[in-house]
Parts: C-alpha cells; sequence; structure tokens
C-alpha cells in the first residue's frame, strides 16, 4: 500500500528523474535569446486524478503538476461523467488554488462580528477555542449545534452527518440555491422514483427542451454537452434534431434547430398540448394507456388553448408531437426555469409525462434512473448521508433562521460554497438571524459574505488539496470519484472534516465510536483498499469504475395522470406596477456568485450578451424601445422585495416583457475581483416562495424598471472582425 | 517526419460555451486585464467565441463562431513583419518569436481575422497566482504580439515523447487546450498529411468552409457548417 509520503516521495522522485534525467535524453543546447517557441526543451510534468469541485456536478479531472505546482485541469478521459470534457468553470479551478486572497491560517473576529476585523491566530488556539465552544454546548444543550452547509457528498458526507447524530443535534442543514426539488417531486409522481432522472442524449433521435440549461449550467453539464456533441455528430446515419421551447433564448436555446419563444411560466402547459395531440392523433404507443389521460384533464390542453396561453402556434405544437412520437427513442428535458416557482412541480410533471409516454423511457436513449446508491450500499439507511437527494433545503434553512431568531441555536457551523448570506432573499434576514446565535464558526477559503459573519474563520484545502470520494448526480455509471490531493496544501488549511474527526476523537464516547477514522485520508484508504493494489489504482485512474453498468432503478408501469394545474396564487403581484416577468438563470461563469472570485471567470465573455465583468438584465429590444431604454442604459430593477440597478443588454430572442438576469454578480465580500460589480439579483427574490413551492423562486417574480444613471459601464466584447454574412457560415 | 497541422471546427456541435477560452488562457499563461482594459478592446484571449445574431430568419437567434489564429499556409501578418519575429515553420504553423518582436503591429493590421493581441502594458500576475504558470512557455512582456500558437508546447512535447520511443506521432496523441477540454466535441485537431487521420476524414464533409476563403490566406483551420434539420 502506498501512503502519503511514499506517494509525495514517488511524486519528488519522478519530477527529479524528469527534470535532470530529461537533459541527457534530449538535444542539449543553450537557449538562445532570439528563440523560436518550438526549440524549447520542456521538462516532463506529472498527471494525478482527482474530482473537480466547482459544482455539483462531479466531474472527474486530471492535473498537469509540475515541481509541486498545479498548472493544469483536464478532464478524466477515464472518468464516466465527463470523459475527457471539462467546462470553463472547471478550469478555473486552478485560480482558486493561488488566489492571492485565500486564507493562510485561522482568524478569530476582533470587534463585533461581521464588522471585517481580524486577527490572525495558530491552529492551536483555534482548535482550543473550538473544543471549548463545543464541550460547553454538548454538557449544556446538544441540540443547540447548527450545522449549515452546502449538499455534501460521499464520506464527507456521513462525517458530517454521523458528528451531528452522535453530537445529539438534529440541526445539520444543507442549502443550495439550485436545488432541484421540483424535479424530483415531479419523478416521483410520475416515474415513481424520487430522484434525478439520466437523460440519454448521446443515444436521442429527437430532443424537446422546455427552457432546458443542460448545456450551460443544470445538473451536470459537461455530461450533457459531451452526450449532446455525439447526439448531433457520432452517428452514421443519425443526426438527432432539438427543439427548444422557452422564454428566453439562453445558450442552450441557440443550440436548438428551432427556438420556439414562449410566454413566461407555461412550460408545463406547452408540454401537456403536445401530449394532447400525440393522444389525440393516436401517436403514442397504445400499452400507454392513453385514453384515461384526456379524461384526467388533458382534453383541456387542445393545440389551439394552448396556443392562447403560451404563444406557441397550434400548428408548430401539432408538428412538435408528429415529429417527436415519429422519431422515438426521444427526450423532454425541463431545465432551471421550468422547475420555479408555483408551477415548478407541475411543468416538470408535464415534461416528464412526454417521456413517460414516450415507450422509450428506461431504454437506450430514454429516461432511466441508474441506481447510485449502490455503491455506498454497505451504509444502509445512512446511505442517504453519502449520496443525498440534491434538494435546495429552502424549507430548512427557512426553518434555521426563524430558531437563530429565537436564540434556538447556540452555535453555528458553516460551511460550503452555497454561501446562504448572499443567494437567500434579504428578506429572510439571514445575517441578522445568525447574529443572534452566540458562536459561529465558519470553514471556507475565502471571505465570502457568509463566512464573514462569523466568530471564527478555519481554512480549508480547496478540492485539489484533499483526500475524499464522491458520487456524481448523473452520468456516474455506478463509479465512484476519488479526490487526492494534487499537491501538497498550499496554505495552512484542514479540511473540515479532518476538523470534525479530530474533535470528535476529543469529545469521545458515541461522537469517537460513530467516527473511527483519524482523517479524512485515513478513512479513504480503509474505505478502498482491499486485498491487492486497490487504492493504488483508484487513485490512479481517479475513482473506483465498475465494469458493468449501474442496475436501473424500477419506474412505474401502467397508467399515469397528467398533473394538476397549480391554483392561480392569491394576492399575486399588480401587473401594472410591477410589468416585466423576473427570469433569473444561473450564470454561465460565476453559477450562483461562487465563481465571481475568479478573474479568469470575471473575464470570460458571458455566451449571449457577451458582457463580462458586471451584472446585466436583458430586456427584448422591442420591450426596451417602449420603455424608452437604450442597450447599455442604466437602470433600477425593482420588486416588491428589492430593488437593484444594472445595466440593459439587448436579447432579441427574450419574450417580451420579461426582465432576464443572471446571478453570482453583486458581491459584498468576496474579494477584489468579486465586490462592486453591480448588485445582486438575488435580493429581488420573496422569502416565502408562492404557493408552496420549495425552492427558490427564480422565475415566478414580477418587476418594474426604471431608467437610472449609474458611472459605470457594461463592457462588452465585440467580434473584431465586424459582421460576416451569417449565409456563410450556416 | 513532415506534418501539417490543421482544426475542423464543427458549428453543428459547438454549444458556445467558452470552455475552449478558459483552457486556452490557463495553458498559455494569458493574462486577464480587468474591466477597463477591457472595455478598450484589449483583452488578450487567444481564442473567441464570436456570437453573431441570426436575424434572417423568423425568431432571433444566437449563432456561435470559435475564431482563433488561422494558422494560415499564406500568412498576410508574415510579410509585414520588418523583423521576421512572426514566421512559418516547418510544421507549416504560423510561430511568433516573442523576442525579436518590436511592437510595430503591422501584422495585427494586416490580418483579416483580427486574431493577435497586444501587450499593451506589463502584466502582473499578483503572488502566488504566478505559482500556476506554465513552465512551457514565456509570459510576453509589455510591447509584444501575441497569438494562438496551436498549443506549439503540446506539439513539442508529442514530437518528443514519440521520438523517445522512435514512432511516429499517433492520431489524437496532439490536442490543444481547447481541442481536448471542447465539452461538445466540436474542435478537432490532427495532421492532414495523413490520409488516414481523423481530421482528413472529417474534412472530406462538403459542410466544409474556411474563414474570408477569398482572401487567398489558405487557413489551417476550416469549419463544418451547422446542418439544418428536416422538418420544424
Amino acid at each position: 500500500m502506498l501512503d502519503r509520503r511514499q506517494f509525495l516521495k514517488l511524486g519528488g522522485a519522478a519530477a527529479f528523474a524528469t527534470l535532470f534525467g530529461g537533459c541527457e535524453k534530449t538535444r542539449k543546447q543553450i537557449i538562445p535569446f532570439v528563440l523560436p517557441p518550438e526549440n524549447q526543451v520542456l521538462g516532463e510534468a506529472l498527471w494525478y486524478a482527482s474530482a473537480c469541485g466547482q459544482c455539483p456536478a462531479g466531474c472527474g479531472v486530471v492535473v498537469r503538476v509540475s515541481e509541486g505546482r498545479a498548472k493544469k485541469i483536464e478532464g478524466n478521459p477515464l472518468h464516466p461523467v465527463n470523459r475527457g470534457r471539462l467546462c470553463a468553470r472547471g478550469q478555473a479551478a486552478l485560480q482558486a488554488l493561488y488566489h492571492q486572497e485565500r486564507l493562510s491560517g485561522p482568524m478569530k473576529a476582533s470587534g463585533p462580528r461581521g464588522s471585517g476585523n481580524w486577527q490572525p491566530v495558530s491552529w492551536e488556539e483555534a482548535l482550543s477555542l473550538l473544543m471549548t465552544r463545543l464541550k460547553n454546548v454538548r454538557a449544556e444543550a446538544p441540540a443547540s449545534l447548527l450545522m449549515l452547509t452546502e449538499p455534501m457528498r460521499g464520506h464527507e458526507g456521513l462525517v458530517a452527518g454521523r458528528f451531528m447524530k452522535a453530537f445529539g443535534s438534529p440541526h445539520r442543514v444543507a442549502w443550495d440555491p439550485f436545488g432541484r426539488d421540483a424535479l424530483l417531486a415531479a419523478c416521483e409522481a410520475v416515474h415513481g422514483v424520487r430522484d434525478l432522472p439520466e437523460y440519454d442524449i448521446a443515444n436521442a433521435r429527437y430532443l424537446l427542451s422546455f427552457s432546458g440549461d443542460f448545456l450551460e449550467t443544470w445538473v451536470s453539464p459537461v455530461h450533457y454537452a459531451e452526450a449532446y456533441g455525439r447526439m448531433r455528430g457520432s452517428r452514421e446515419t443519425v443526426r438527432g434534431k432539438f427543439l427548444h421551447f422557452g422564454p428566453r433564448l439562453s445558450m442552450t436555446a441557440a443550440s436548438a434547430d428551432r427556438y420556439l419563444q414562449i410566454a413566461p411560466g407555461t412550460e408545463g402547459v406547452v408540454a401537456l398540448g403536445i401530449s394532447h395531440v400525440a393522444i389525440r392523433d393516436g401517436l403514442t404507443p397504445p400499452a400507454a394507456a392513453a385514453g384515461n389521460l384526456m379524461a384526467a384533464g388533458l382534453s383541456a390542453y387542445s393545440p389551439e388553448a394552448v396556443e392562447k396561453r403560451t404563444g406557441v402556434r397550434a400548428s408548430d405544437l401539432a408538428r412538435a408531437a408528429k415529429e417527436f412520437f415519429g422519431n422515438q427513442p426521444g427526450l423532454a428535458i425541463g431545465g432551471t426555469a421550468c422547475g420555479s416557482g408555483a408551477a415548478g412541480v407541475f411543468n416538470h410533471a408535464a415534461v416528464e409525462l412526454l417521456n413517460a409516454l414516450s415507450g422509450s423511457a428506461g431504454l437506450p436513449g430514454g429516461v432511466s434512473f441508474p441506481d447510485r446508491s449502490r455503491a455506498y450500499a454497505r451504509y444502509g439507511a445512512e446511505r442517504s448521508l453519502l449520496a443525498p437527494p440534491p434538494e435546495s433545503g429552502y424549507a430548512a434553512v427557512r426553518d434555521a433562521a426563524g430558531k437563530m431568531r429565537k436564540g434556538t441555536f447556540r452555535m453555528a457551523i458553516l460551511a460550503g460554497s452555497s454561501n446562504p448570506a448572499f443567494t437567500l432573499p434579504p428578506a429572510m434576514k439571514f445575517a441578522e438571524a445568525l447574529s443572534n446565535v452566540p458562536f459561529a464558526v465558519a470553514f471556507a477559503s475565502f471571505l465570502d459574505e457568509t463566512s464573514s459573519l462569523a466568530d471564527l474563520v478555519l481554512p480549508v484545502p480547496t478540492p485539489m488539496e484533499t483526500w475524499g470520494d464522491d458520487i456524481a448526480p448523473v452520468g456516474h455509471g455506478g463509479a465512484v470519484t476519488l479526490r487526492q490531493p494534487v499537491v501538497e496544501p498550499f496554505r495552512d488549511a484542514r479540511s473540515m472534516a479532518d476538523v470534525l474527526l479530530a474533535a470528535a476523537a476529543e469529545l469521545g464516547g458515541e461522537s469517537a465510536r460513530a467516527l473511527p477514522w483519524k482523517s479524512m485520508r485515513d478513512c479513504i484508504e480503509k474505505n478502498y483498499d482491499g486485498p491487492g493494489e486497490r487504492l493504488e489504482k483508484a487513485l490512479r485512474d481517479g475513482g473506483v469504475f465498475p465494469s458493468d453498468a449501474a442496475p436501473l432503478r424500477a419506474m412505474r408501469k401502467g397508467a399515469v395522470l397528467p398533473p394538476k394545474a397549480p391554483r392561480e396564487a392569491a394576492g399575486a403581484v399588480d401587473p401594472g406596477k410591477y410589468p416585466l416577468a423576473l427570469h433569473l438563470y444561473p450564470s454561465t461563469a460565476l453559477y450562483d456568485g461562487r465563481g465571481a472570485n475568479l478573474p479568469w471567470l470575471q473575464e470570460l465573455p458571458d455566451p449571449l450578451t457577451t458582457a463580462m465583468w458586471r451584472n446585466w438584465v436583458e430586456l427584448n429590444p422591442k420591450t426596451a424601445e417602449r420603455m424608452g431604454l437604450a442597450d447599455g442604459d442604466g437602470v433600477t430593477i425593482a420588486s416588491p422585495h428589492g430593488k437593484i440597478t444594472a445595466h440593459v443588454a439587448f436579447n432579441p430572442g427574450l419574450a417580451p416583457d420579461v426582465a432576464a438576469m443572471p446571478t453570482g454578480q453583486g458581491h459584498s465580500r468576496y474579494g477584489r475581483a468579486a465586490v462592486g460589480r453591480g448588485e445582486n439579483p438575488f435580493s429581488l427574490l420573496p422569502e416565502a416562495p408562492e404557493g408552496g413551492a420549495s425552492g427558490l423562486a427564480l422565475q415566478a417574480g414580477r418587476v418594474a424598471l426604471e431608467k437610472t444613471a449609474l458611472p459605470t459601464r457594461l463592457v462588452r466584447f465585440a467580434h473584431p472582425e465586424g459582421q460576416w454574412k451569417l449565409s456563410n457560415l450556416m | 517526419m513532415k506534418h501539417k497541422w490543421a482544426m475542423a471546427i464543427d458549428l453543428d456541435r459547438c454549444t458556445g460555451c467558452g470552455a475552449c477560452v478558459a483552457a486556452c488562457v490557463a495553458e498559455n499563461n494569458i493574462p486577464t486585464v480587468g474591466e477597463a482594459e477591457a472595455g478598450m478592446g484589449r483583452l488578450m484571449q487567444w481564442i473567441r467565441v464570436a456570437r453573431y445574431w441570426d436575424e434572417e430568419h423568423a425568431g432571433a437567434n444566437a449563432v456561435y463562431l470559435p475564431v482563433l489564429c488561422m494558422q494560415c499556409e499564406r500568412a498576410p501578418c508574415e510579410t509585414v513583419c520588418p523583423v521576421y519575429a512572426t514566421y512559418h515553420n516547418d510544421d507549416g504553423l504560423n510561430a511568433m518569436a516573442y523576442n525579436r518582436c518590436v511592437g510595430t503591429r503591422y501584422c495585427a493590421n494586416n490580418c483579416p481575422y483580427s486574431v493577435r493581441v497586444f501587450n499593451w502594458r506589463d502584466h502582473v500576475w499578483e503572488k502566488p497566482l504566478d505559482e500556476q504558470l506554465s513552465p512551457d512557455l514565456s509570459v510576453r512582456s509589455r510591447g509584444v504580439m501575441e497569438k494562438c500558437t496551436f498549443c506549439i508546447q503540446r506539439i513539442r512535447r508529442a514530437k518528443e515523447a514519440a521520438a523517445a520511443e522512435k514512432r511516429p506521432i499517433r492520431d489524437g496523441e496532439v490536442a490543444p487546450a481547447c481541442v481536448q477540454t471542447c465539452p461538445p466535441g466540436a474542435l478537432l485537431f490532427g495532421d492532414i498529411e495523413d490520409p488516414d487521420s481523423e481530421i482528413s476524414r472529417k474534412l472530406s464533409d462538403p459542410r466544409r468552409f474556411r474563414l474570408m476563403e477569398h482572401l487567398g490566406t489558405e487557413p489551417r483551420v476550416w469549419y463544418l457548417k451547422r446542418r439544418k434539420g428536416a422538418g420544424l
């Protein structure tokens, strides 16, 4: 077995050998002053496999390491999720590793919490402070400990879950602003499985997207983009066709063969309209028990009725139905906008109904549910700690904020990139609520809006410096990804799991029994090192990749009912006062804001507007003209819940009377690259999602715009070659 | 062994995600310039994903076109350099010797594709961001022109590996950072001197075209037109 010391020694020896041994094999020469680049002699580098941590997709990566420094990240070609590919956010993880503002040691708040004044302390002092608090809380009221993190997977999740259980507190909350609550509920209702579906895009002949954003940010963008490429061009005779319905021309919509604009929030109505045509015209396989559907409410969705509500022509609906059901296997996919607001579950269920009717569910090119709990079956009921469903946790966070205000908690542990103080609606007053907790400790690499509110900040290593394991939400094929440090920790950082394990050992008793490992590394080694060289191979490959595919979870067979339309929310916002529908979407570069401190991502032109370094609000040029707004103008965007400013950017494919904004900008803390780039669109959202939806209402609010002079300007990347004729490109 | 490196960009696969841009920045020590400089059109990125509005058809749509140095066989940039800083190498690549460049910017002026970027100032990598810099290529200083090299350091690496094992370079062994990372596999790189290489086969597709072919620059970057689906 290879232990860490040996591993690093070997790595060092190999680097030494290539550096100095390499000189003998290649030509020796004095490098001339005027040097053509192809004559440079290169040192050879080492590649280490690990797991990406930039978003919840769980891609496998390999990192090029030269002289002990990480130089380049690439997708791991062996990994089933991304098959060697990687997105811009994954590439940019290097900048987080070597960021100049990364925390280099533990810090204690000096002065009032949140004031931004810190005093560096040693790890000994920091840990003794932490342990004193933990021991006090456990002795007096163990249930008053709160742990608020992003969703954690693999043994890291197990360690956190067991720690809290053994400690005696039920208050473990995981927050993900883009949780897929509506999709999970819809899949349970339609397919009988409460899990994320896996869409086999690569083998599909037809793709119907309902505000889908699977090529940019949704669930597993690299996995789906890679499959999309194969759907388009890797089969001899079939080029998969792609039709997109949605209110906004997004990056994903732009890839479609045809983009059909719909009124915001009507994705489900369109999907039911397609089902209606399919059943009326006898396009679905008879086994789908189609007749009952009409009786159960589908009859109300005739193409003409749907056209009135959504703006999609009845003839287009009829042709979509004919093409979709005539070109199976096909897929219907809903995206972030589809699952948002009070109609979220209805929309997703209507879309999934198409998958259920298509007859391709469970087959290649269709929708299926590979069982990812197999990898952790040995943990029985605890396996949901290692592979939790990708929920937002919104209700739990709101509950926790209420309890904070009531003084229920005596101590809070904060961790993860989902940054609740930034991503939660301001009406929840998270920061204020947290100030009622007497002691808060944050595990963080950077001071963001959340970690700045802590009494004690403990620096954690970046994913490239930690041990861990992971199972991806989709595309995993049953594989567990292993994470190993590819470079020595660059900062004096300790992972949260390591600190919790040490704390559990010191607390003793039940905690120590539940967490018998010395460190995460010890935990990974004990779990993955069987007879032979299993761990060594797994670390070399970047994971444990089983040769057989993961078994599929059984889906419901037989009669499916069309979802019930949600009732109109009572006390809806006055469209006279707030004339535009708000459409927030995850930024391609910054995601929920976690990428905003990396200059590489700030300077990545947005695919649609080509804007960078600043926030904008997209408008249809015709809507803007009516309002007297020009491209680049400053505006104030007001919702009933908040008010922010941004610059106008035209999107000619956006539905009229919609204001679309990317999330991610508007940080008040999070380093120089992130601060002062506009204001935070999350602050336009209501606290209580309307109609009982369980996640953030990203695309369900209303806003009013007012022209405002701003001292800034929106920088765009125009194409310097001028506009060529498109007919030459297509 | 002679090579003719070429790239094929399948617009039917490109989604416009920008992964190629980030990969290029990471691989080639490309600085970020900040908001103010970017506003002056001084971005240093070697590859851009140009976005066009397709307004000729009903319903506006965006069309993406990744543009990088075309590595022209008859490159207009080479003939105007007074100091031979940009020149044609044995593989037919349009290479740059940074140390020769005196910053006349004639080459950028003469490039119809506008793919050359100029170092208007000395870019700083604040410590410890410089730890990420690749040792395989230099950091360019103020007054120097730069552009895409087809990741010449990767070609070099593959050549050395092949030479050490006394074999020719295998098809697919070399991939520039943009090609390697492209999620939908829109970019393909290879040797068109080898008639059996994947790129040679790909370029037999009648969808192929080159940018501004009428100028006679003979680019080594081919594009494959988007396909139109039947029906809707």
